[in-house]
């Protein structure tokens, strides 16, 4: 789905440029979004037009020039990115999250903690790298001193989705994801909580496209994502606050 | 020489086929598409299978619904050459004829007159050429019974004969049983020694080429052997001879003893043309218009009203026939065989 | 002669068609160039991606191929009850999106799937392995290559199979001298078409084996892994998989064409016999 996304984006932004007419009086902006906010970005505004993904490819659709209005990424190093090649306006950080270590509820490998992912036969997921939830994940286990757990990954996962889907499956028996991916699949994974001391800063940026095709809408969205009702779903959804 | 035995039965669309046939020389299944002859082959070779019945070459069984025997193809002794020949066109010739086995296939290409064909693939031989290839494959391997489906229908008119007259001669020369299975009474019959008329499913008459002429048993079997077929009503005279009354009315005799609704069959060769009424002891005359003049070979066949005569060409010259002329058509009394149609 | 308005029509929808397709393909090719493409097929990434799809798709390939022919063979020329209905089942992960035909493998062969407790008692694991690209390359090329296959079987004219069992020949020897031989060709297209499929796919593989460079990452997910990391080896691969392809197709044209042999011209033919 996202691969056709990109395509479809990519044939978008080289040929036909933006959606002729509409422009700033439409109300519904399009929103990228990385993977981690696919719950609690529709909460906030149910009308907007959302693509969820790995923040390294929505990244890459706006700057091959998808037509997007608001870019909110799960780390600053995109937004700041394109900020710099002039594609979005300055971004701001919205929320910040945490890493938690999952198991499938029959948890079959028995892990309880990182330490007991370097057991024998253990099949770890993670975000590959350059996804912002691979990079922190990497960084976690640097400050923990638990790098050589990497040699049990099965899977590099293009977002932060896949990691969770295939810890929910049954089929991994461990995966590095948000805490705020936890709550939708309650029923089938366990969390297992991570040092504080280890954590990386995860800070979510957000930003209005330079090129957006509702610049009304899209600055209409970021002050309600900054606002006291963006803010209060947030923290409903288990994101940190700014 | 092993005899092929034939008995089978088996439901076929629109009728049920049943067959008992003894094959011990060059025998022929002739009869009009449809009647099932292709599908006896079929059940011989081991390529269909009947309901019930028996199929055994001498004490070879291959078939027995009641020990429920039933052999495969390959476990048949038996050379099967399709109507359109079937040869594997992705094989040369020499491959082609190889590929049952046996180690002749060098004498055996000779002996066909297809030697020079060896290295050729079929695709570029002629009709003619590829019956030879199908019939030296079909032998290589050393069968016990030759089956031919329509062996002349592949070819055009032009060949058919000078082909029909080569077959006759390989055939004659086998020791082997052979069934060839026609719908043409005269291939039937120049290619085989025995005749067995199909139709739907029956064997209505058996015999040879000559008998099955002289002495038809139904109307189908007259008018499939080319005889000519009147309709009429019998009633005995006083003196010993039967009249019969046309449909038309016309009345003819005949030396044969039947009452009722007849059919009188009067063979070509024995009814002569001549301009006026002949003096002679013809009993039965046609008056009419020649309608059609027909070469065959070297006789002519001649159509006055329902009958057709066939008379020499020189005949037919000497007489300067040609359409429209008015003749006079006469046959015997004795030539005038009644069969009941009732 | 003056063209109709219908021809003009026909001429620019067959146009449209190629422009359209081409376009993106040529496009690909005028962004990179070819120096720059080698060097980048060159990067442990590239070199990784190249190992894992070839290995894996000839092995699928292989087992394709095995298994697929005599069943090809076996649905052509034999009428049995169910066989429609086997023929509509062949062709079901042909409508099945990929990432569902990852999730059924996983519903199958997962730890937590029908023979899960099978396999493991077996010692056997398949998802995350290299064994399990295969199997996803096999699930979604298979299809292709018995329905294509059964349509070269049915091609060959059934007289000359029976043929061949009259000339003493078995079932086995009439497929591997008659049938095979003739059918070559379809089946030939059917695997090229196969293989092109298999070598393509994503969704199930990414689903059911994951992507780990070197050991599960193909090189569909290779450039997909790559678009924002190093877009330029992503182009290269992807330039690559282009040429793969286009070298699988002409393969297929340039094979020697048997299908003219699949059935025997009737009627007299036009060489006059002069013996």
């Amino acid at each position: 789905m996202r691969k056709l996304a990109l395509a479809l984006a990519v044939l978008a932004g080289a040929g036909c440029g933006g959606p002729a007419g509409g422009g700033d009086s439409d109300d519904h902006p399009t929103v990228f979004g990385a993977s981690s906010l696919t719950d609690v970005l529709p909460k906030i505004d149910p009308d907007a037009t959302y693509n969820f993904a790995g923040s390294d490819d929505l990244a890459a659709q706006i700057q091959q020039g998808a037509p997007a209005d608001v870019f909110a990424a799960a780390s600053p190093k995109y937004p700041d990115e394109l900020y710099g090649d002039g594609k979005v306006d300055k971004p701001v950080v919205f929320a910040t999250n945490k890493l938690v270590l999952i198991v499938p509820k029959a948890n079959p490998a028995g892990i309880h903690s990182v330490n007991d992912l370097r057991g024998r036969d253990v099949k770890l997921v993670v975000g590959a790298a350059g996804v912002p939830v691979g990079d922190y994940t990497r960084t976690l286990l640097d400050d923990m001193g638990a790098t050589d757990v990497l040699d049990q990954v099965v899977s590099e996962e293009d977002d932060v989705k896949g990691v969770v889907g295939k810890v929910a499956l049954g089929e991994a028996d461990a995966g590095f994801v948000y805490v705020t991916d936890v709550e939708p699949v309650a029923e089938k994974v366990t969390a297992i909580q991570l040092p504080t001391s280890a954590q990386a800063q995860i800070r979510y940026e957000i930003a209005v496209v330079e090129s957006a095709p509702h610049h009304d809408a899209a600055h209409a969205f970021v002050e309600e994502v900054l606002g006291a009702d963006g803010r209060s779903a947030l923290s409903a959804a288990g994101f940190g606050l700014p | 020489m092993d005899a092929l035995h034939i008995d089978l039965a088996r439901a076929l669309r629109a009728f049920r086929l049943e067959l008992t046939l003894d094959v011990d020389g060059l025998v022929a299944l002739a009869g009009p598409s449809g009647a099932g002859k292709t599908t006896v082959l079929r059940t011989i070779a081991g390529l269909a299978r009947p309901d019930s019945g028996r199929v055994a070459l001498g004490d070879d069984v291959w078939f027995d619904s009641e020990s429920r025997l039933d052999l495969p193809p390959e476990r048949r002794s038996v050379g099967l050459v399709f109507q359109d020949y079937a040869l594997f066109p992705h094989m040369t010739v020499a491959e082609n004829v190889a590929f049952g086995g046996g180690s002749g296939t060098a004498a055996l290409l000779e002996r066909f007159g297809i030697g020079e064909l060896a290295k050729i693939r079929p695709g570029e031989l002629s009709g003619g050429e590829r019956q030879r290839v199908a019939l030296a494959r079909a032998l290589a391997r050393d069968p016990g019974v030759l089956l031919l489906d329509e062996p002349l229908a592949a070819l055009d008119s032009h060949t058919r004969a000078r082909v029909r007259g080569e077959l006759r001669g390989l055939l004659a020369g086998l020791e082997i049983p052979a069934l060839v299975v026609t719908h043409s009474f005269e291939d039937a019959a120049a290619l085989t020694d025995r005749i067995g008329v199909l139709v739907e499913g029956r064997l209505i008459q058996g015999g040879s080429a000559a008998e099955l002429v002289a002495m038809p048993s139904s109307p189908f079997v007259a008018d499939f052997t080319g005889s000519n077929l009147l309709p009429g009503n019998a009633h005995a005279t006083g003196d010993g001879l039967t009249e019969v009354v046309l449909s038309d009315g016309s009345l003819i005799v005949s030396t044969d003893d039947l009452t009722g609704e007849v059919g009188a069959v009067i063979h070509p060769w024995e009814v002569g043309i001549a301009r006026a009424m002949p003096l002679d002891s013809m009993q039965n005359h046609f008056h009419g218009a020649v309608e059609s003049l027909v070469p065959v070979a070297n006789r002519v066949r001649v159509r006055v009203g329902p009958l057709t005569a066939e008379i020499t060409a020189e005949s037919a010259a000497r007489l300067s026939l040609a359409p429209g002329e008015q003749v006079v058509a006469s046959f015997k009394a004795s030539g005038t065989r009644l069969i009941p149609l009732a | 002669m003056r063209r109709r308005p219908f021809d003009v029509l026909l001429a620019v929808s067959v146009g449209l068609v190629l422009a359209f397709l081409l376009l993106p393909l040529l496009a690909l090719f005028l962004r990179i160039a070819p120096r720059d493409l080698l060097s980048q097929l060159t990067s442990e990434v590239a070199v990784d991606a190249l190992v894992v799809s070839l290995k894996t798709s000839l092995i699928a390939h292989a087992a394709v191929l095995l298994v697929g022919t005599p069943a090809a063979y076996l649905l052509a020329t034999r009428r049995f009850r169910g066989r429609s209905l086997m023929l509509t089942l062949v062709e079901l992960p042909l409508v099945l999106p990929p990432a569902v035909a990852g999730i059924a493998l996983f519903a199958a062969f997962g730890r937590a799937g029908l023979l899960g407790d099978t396999l493991d008692a077996a010692g056997i694991s398949i998802p995350f392995t290299q064994t399990a690209v295969v199997f996803a390359v096999v699930f979604v090329s298979s299809p292709f290559y018995v329905r294509l296959g059964v349509s070269a079987f049915e091609a060959v004219d059934p007289r000359l199979l029976e043929a061949s069992r009259t000339l003493g020949a078995g079932p086995s020897r009439t497929f591997f001298r008659v049938a095979l031989p003739l059918a070559g060709g379809g089946l030939s297209a059917a695997s090229a078409l196969a293989f092109a499929r298999g070598l393509g796919e994503f969704g199930a593989t990414i689903m059911f084996a994951g992507s780990l460079q070197g050991v599960t990452q193909t090189l569909p997910l290779a450039i997909y892994a790559q678009l924002d990391l190093d877009f330029d080896v992503a182009l290269a691969l992807g330039a690559f998989l282009v040429v793969v392809s286009v070298a699988v197709l002409l393969t297929v044209k340039l094979l020697p064409s048997w299908t003219r042999f699949t059935s025997i011209s009737l009627g007299p033919s036009a060489r006059f016999d002069s013996s």
